[in-house]
């Protein structure tokens, strides 16, 4: 033990950090509060349904508070600089999820309260895995493999299935799963990290096709790859929701990289050809447009499920019926996809509001990160993340109340779902992370060693005190920072 | 690059903003269109699938009951009423398609908890953990006394209705045709459509309750509202005598009226109204005249609903008066219950009970009182008075002529009473005059009893019956056995109360009444 002493010796006296102290103290505060709400919506919804005050409560709430409070005391640990919104938020957003879960359905409770526990580990792995944002830029093209792998995945015969017409699931054994949710952050890092390097280069526009100027094919080729990618998602798999997320992921990074607008109109002349021909030749996307724009030229079959949706919503109306006091059942897949209606009939339009403004919230918080780091990748990857939940959202929101055509899609945080749930935590997890590193560069707090960082100086203070030769290559991997 | 994450984060602000603007239209702007549409169920379907308390006869049998549906059943409540088709008259029924009848309509907020007060009082419960405002209605009927008028009835067409007549409390009102509401209340749309068109097109209509929703023709025993005219407006006396005759012809026509199958019928006013001779009735209406009749019908409550406190009751009639006038002989007829007039029979038992109340007409109760989810009383049914069409001397001269009619009358065949407990009666058999079948008549009696200190009055009618060459289809005979059965299980059988009925029931402890 002593050798680390020695280490610590060399470093500068910590500094205690009255910024981290404050947010960590905010964090704290807004973490309880959602909890306390998380429990009196559950409380209610059962009154409302059973009219008895659900058995379980205290095991509930005990419950809720120590996965909260774990998932706080991992920040505290590991990343004590970081925003301290973005943990309430998303707990808030998950605790109305599941409420209007159980009150659905206590099955599917049950699996979500599981998914939770694991979603709330992996959040806290993720934490303590990705130590430095930077470490994740090395291995972009992992990322790019397992993401364009995954994707693949329910496309391969024995493994995928096809749920409610869309092949985007995963059987293995017992647990099935959307490979589809980890992909797209898999590949938002691989954005980030491949757009950091080569974005001066894709903005040069170096290539001369007569008067046009391009950019180079080689460093242009891996964007246009995805973009197609995403369009044969879209025919092999009917998954018109994620096609677009991706898509649009893809070509807002791109466009902030690049700093150019063009990529951002090229992506929706792009998108809009790709979208019409889609709408001409498959069936399923004609239907989708049909029911968008006039639901009740069949509100028995194709429409009902919007129909119902809408019924809901002015059902609720202002204030809402009241948890546990409306029927949100009478929408097919309301724990799902359509849980915003569920929201919006049982809490009305001032819960619904409220949920929104969580997600603006959450994407202004993500942003924010963006703005605050002056390093390109974290910058890139920051508005990566965000976007997928700023676009994830207005998707499926805006397709439950009719302002977009419906696109099957998860509410992140909100709907049911274990793959939705898991990867939308370490979502949260990296947003954290990079919001930590961006605050420790701004000198907000010392940017004290990380564990594994202590663990190679150790090793190599005992080296050196072996004598042995060090190398430099050893000695830069404890550098950090500047 | 900050610029452009600038610019994200105001379009991505803008889209929320448009997520915003929608939820408004729907929720605010179009909500009004949208919970109109004829085929948005959501209101409906909140109401159907609110917990609904029972409702219990005053003998605490529960009539009507709801139970957590089975998961995957159509709604999440059954709703079943234990005892079938005995008290869906009174309860009437509850579907989430085809509305509801009777009790389960009037009472419809208590049941679900809706009223004021009970919103408010589990307000106050929410803090004790208790929120189920369900509240539960209990019915002035006893179970016991419904049986054994269904019993009685035997499956005839007809009612039987027993009423308390010093405070109104119908402790029994059955009627047939009746049904069952269990075979549709929880059963698929279509199934339950299906049965309930065959009841409302099925003959005698038994989705009604015949007993408060339907009129018959009184025959005989209208005869006690025109002899409570008569007495009130000085017309007859106990010494009015009426000579023997076997027919009168009214002014106005040639055609002469005739008594009950063409006898020689005359006497003192005892003696005509025990035998129930029709001449000096219809002598008695001409007497008194259009204007006098029509009003003595009124204060006896003819052509009002009668005023119970269950929905849709029928009005008696005496028919079309504009011109009465000018139709003395109708008015003759009527004066003895044929032609137009119509009784409701709930009705009849009530002017049976008026002359047992010294003249006093008490409005009708179906509902004792109505508890919220506590069971405390949220209201109990205190009687009214409803008219006074006669004083207490004519009801006292009243009752001596239908003591009359039970001993020595049309009913003595039929009424006496076991232990000889007094009993007054009215018999009534009214000739529907059906030119194709000249011998089908209603078969009526009204009768209260114990004569000198009345506990029950009935009225019993069985419709449509026929007479034969053999046997004479009138109310004495066939009617008469059920109501000396009715009294006799009400005051010496198994359903005689250890003490005379309170006027408005026990009251439970710590209520405020």
């Amino acid at each position: 033990m002593s050798q680390s002493v020695d280490i610590a010796e060399a470093d500068p006296p910590v500094i205690d950090s009255p910024l981290a102290r404050s947010r960590r103290t905010t964090e704290l505060t807004l973490v309880v509060m959602a909890a306390l709400i998380t429990g009196a919506s559950y409380t209610i919804a059962a009154l409302g349904t059973n009219a008895e005050i659900p058995p379980g409560i205290a095991v509930f709430l005990a419950i809720l508070m120590a996965l909260l409070l774990f998932a706080h005391v991992m920040v505290r640990l590991v990343a004590r600089g970081a925003d301290g919104t973005l943990l309430p938020l998303a707990a808030l957003l998950h605790g109305i999820g599941f409420v209007m879960i159980t009150r659905l359905d206590d099955e599917l409770a049950a699996l979500q309260a599981t998914w939770s526990l694991v979603a709330v580990g992996a959040f806290a792995a993720t934490l303590l895995v990705v130590q430095r944002a930077n470490d994740l830029a090395r291995y972009s093209w992992l990322f790019f493999v397992a993401g364009a792998g995954l994707l693949m995945l329910p496309l391969v015969p024995g493994l995928g299935s096809t749920i409610n017409g869309a092949r985007i699931w995963v059987s293995l054994g017992p647990i099935n799963f959307q490979p589809g949710e980890f992909a797209k952050l898999a590949l938002a890092i691989f954005f980030a990290s491949y757009l950091a390097d080569r974005r001066e280069l894709i903005a040069a526009h170096t290539w001369k096709v007569g008067p046009l100027h391009l950019p180079e094919p080689r460093y242009i080729l891996p964007i246009i790859l995805a973009w197609g990618f995403a369009v044969v998602m879209m025919v092999g798999q009917r998954d018109l929701g994620s096609s677009l997320l991706f898509f649009t992921l893809f070509v807002v990074m791109l466009w902030v990289a690049t700093e150019r607008i063009g990529y951002l109109l090229l992506g929706l002349v792009l998108f809009a050809s790709a979208a019409y021909v889609a709408w001409t030749q498959f069936g399923h996307v004609q239907t989708r447009v049909d029911i968008w724009l006039d639901p009740w030229a069949d509100p028995l079959d194709s429409g009902y499920q919007i129909i119902q949706s809408l019924y809901g919503l002015s059902d609720g109306g202002l204030t809402g019926t009241g948890l546990g006091r409306g029927n949100p059942g009478q929408v097919p897949e309301a724990q799902n996809d359509f849980i915003f209606s569920s929201i919006g009939e049982e809490l009305g339009l001032v819960g619904a509001s409220a949920v929104l403004m969580a997600y603006i919230l959450l994407v202004g918080a993500g942003l924010r990160i963006a703005l605050r780091t002056d390093r390109p990748f974290e910058k890139l990857l920051a508005v990566g993340l965000t976007t997928i939940v700023g676009i994830q959202g207005f998707i499926i929101i805006g397709g439950v109340i009719k302002v977009v055509p419906l696109t099957g899609i998860t509410l992140p945080f909100v709907s049911y779902g274990g793959s939705s749930l898991v990867a939308n935590y370490i979502l949260l997890a990296l947003l954290i992370r990079l919001s930590d590193s961006s605050a420790r560069r701004l000198r907000e707090l010392p940017d004290d060693p990380t564990p594994t960082e202590r663990w190679k100086a150790w090793r190599l203070s005992r080296r050196i005190r072996r004598g042995q030769h060090i190398e430099l290559g050893a000695a830069e991997q404890i550098g950090h920072g500047t | 690059m900050n610029r452009q994450i600038r610019q994200l984060a105001v379009g991505l602000m803008a889209c929320y903003v448009v997520l915003f603007v929608a939820l408004n239209y729907w929720q605010v702007g179009r909500k009004q269109e949208l919970d109109a549409r004829f085929d948005n169920t959501r209101a409906v379907l909140r109401e159907f699938n609110k917990p609904r308390g029972p409702i219990v006869t005053s003998d605490g049998i529960v009539a009507a009951v709801s139970f957590p549906a089975a998961p995957g059943e159509l709604y999440e409540f059954r709703r079943e009423y234990p005892t079938g088709d005995l008290l869906s008259d009174v309860t009437g029924y509850f579907t989430f398609a085809f509305g509801s009848t009777q009790v389960e309509r009037e009472y419809g907020d208590v049941l679900t908890g809706s009223t004021t007060e009970q919103q408010v009082r589990s307000l106050g419960d929410l803090l004790g953990g208790d929120v189920d405002a369900a509240g539960s209605v209990e019915l002035a009927l006893r179970h016991d006394a419904q049986s054994a008028a269904k019993f009685l009835l035997a499956g005839r067409e007809g009612s039987i209705t027993v009423i308390e007549p010093a405070t109104g409390a119908i402790r029994a009102m059955y009627s047939n045709p009746t049904y069952d509401p269990n075979t549709f209340v929880n059963a698929d749309f279509e199934v339950a459509q299906e049965i309930i068109t065959e009841l409302q097109e099925a003959p005698g209509n038994p989705l009604l309750a015949q007993a408060y929703q339907e009129r018959y023709m009184p025959g005989s025993t209208f005869k006690v509202i025109t002899t409570g005219i008569g007495l009130e407006e000085g017309v007859l006396t106990l010494d009015t005598v009426f000579p023997d005759e076997r027919q009168w012809v009214p002014p106005q026509t040639t055609d002469p009226i005739q008594n009950y199958n063409g006898s020689l019928c005359g006497g003192d006013l005892a003696t005509v109204f025990a035998r129930s001779c029709n001449i000096p009735f219809a002598k008695t209406a001409v007497e008194l005249g259009p204007e006098a009749m029509v009003s003595g019908t009124e204060a006896w409550g003819i052509d009002e609903e009668l005023p119970i406190d269950l929905p849709r009751p029928a009005a008696s009639t005496f028919g079309d008066t504009g011109s009465l006038d000018q139709e003395l002989p109708l008015l003759a007829i009527r004066g003895f219950g044929q032609s137009e007039t119509q009784m409701v029979p709930l009705h009849m038992a009530m002017v049976a009970g008026t002359v047992a109340n010294g003249g006093r007409m008490m409005e009708p109760y179906a509902v004792e009182a109505t508890y919220d989810s506590a069971d405390r009383v949220l209201d109990r049914t205190t009687p009214e008075l409803w008219k006074t069409p006669i004083s207490p001397t004519t009801a006292a001269i009243e009752t001596g002529l239908m003591i009359g009619v039970a001993e020595r009358g049309t009913a003595s065949c039929c009424i006496a009473l076991n232990g000889g407990i007094p009993v007054a009666a009215k018999t009534g058999t009214a000739e529907l005059g059906v030119p194709s079948n000249p011998d089908l008549s209603h078969a009526w009696i009204v009768a209260f009893a114990p004569a000198d200190a009345p506990q029950y009055a009935v009225s019993v009618v069985l419709t449509n019956v026929q007479s034969t060459a053999d046997v004479a289809a009138t109310g004495g005979r066939l009617a008469g056995p059920i109501a000396k059965g009715m009294l006799d299980y009400l005051l010496t059988g198994p359903g005689a109360q250890p003490t005379p009925a309170a006027p408005s029931g026990s009251l439970p402890e710590g209520s405020g009444g």
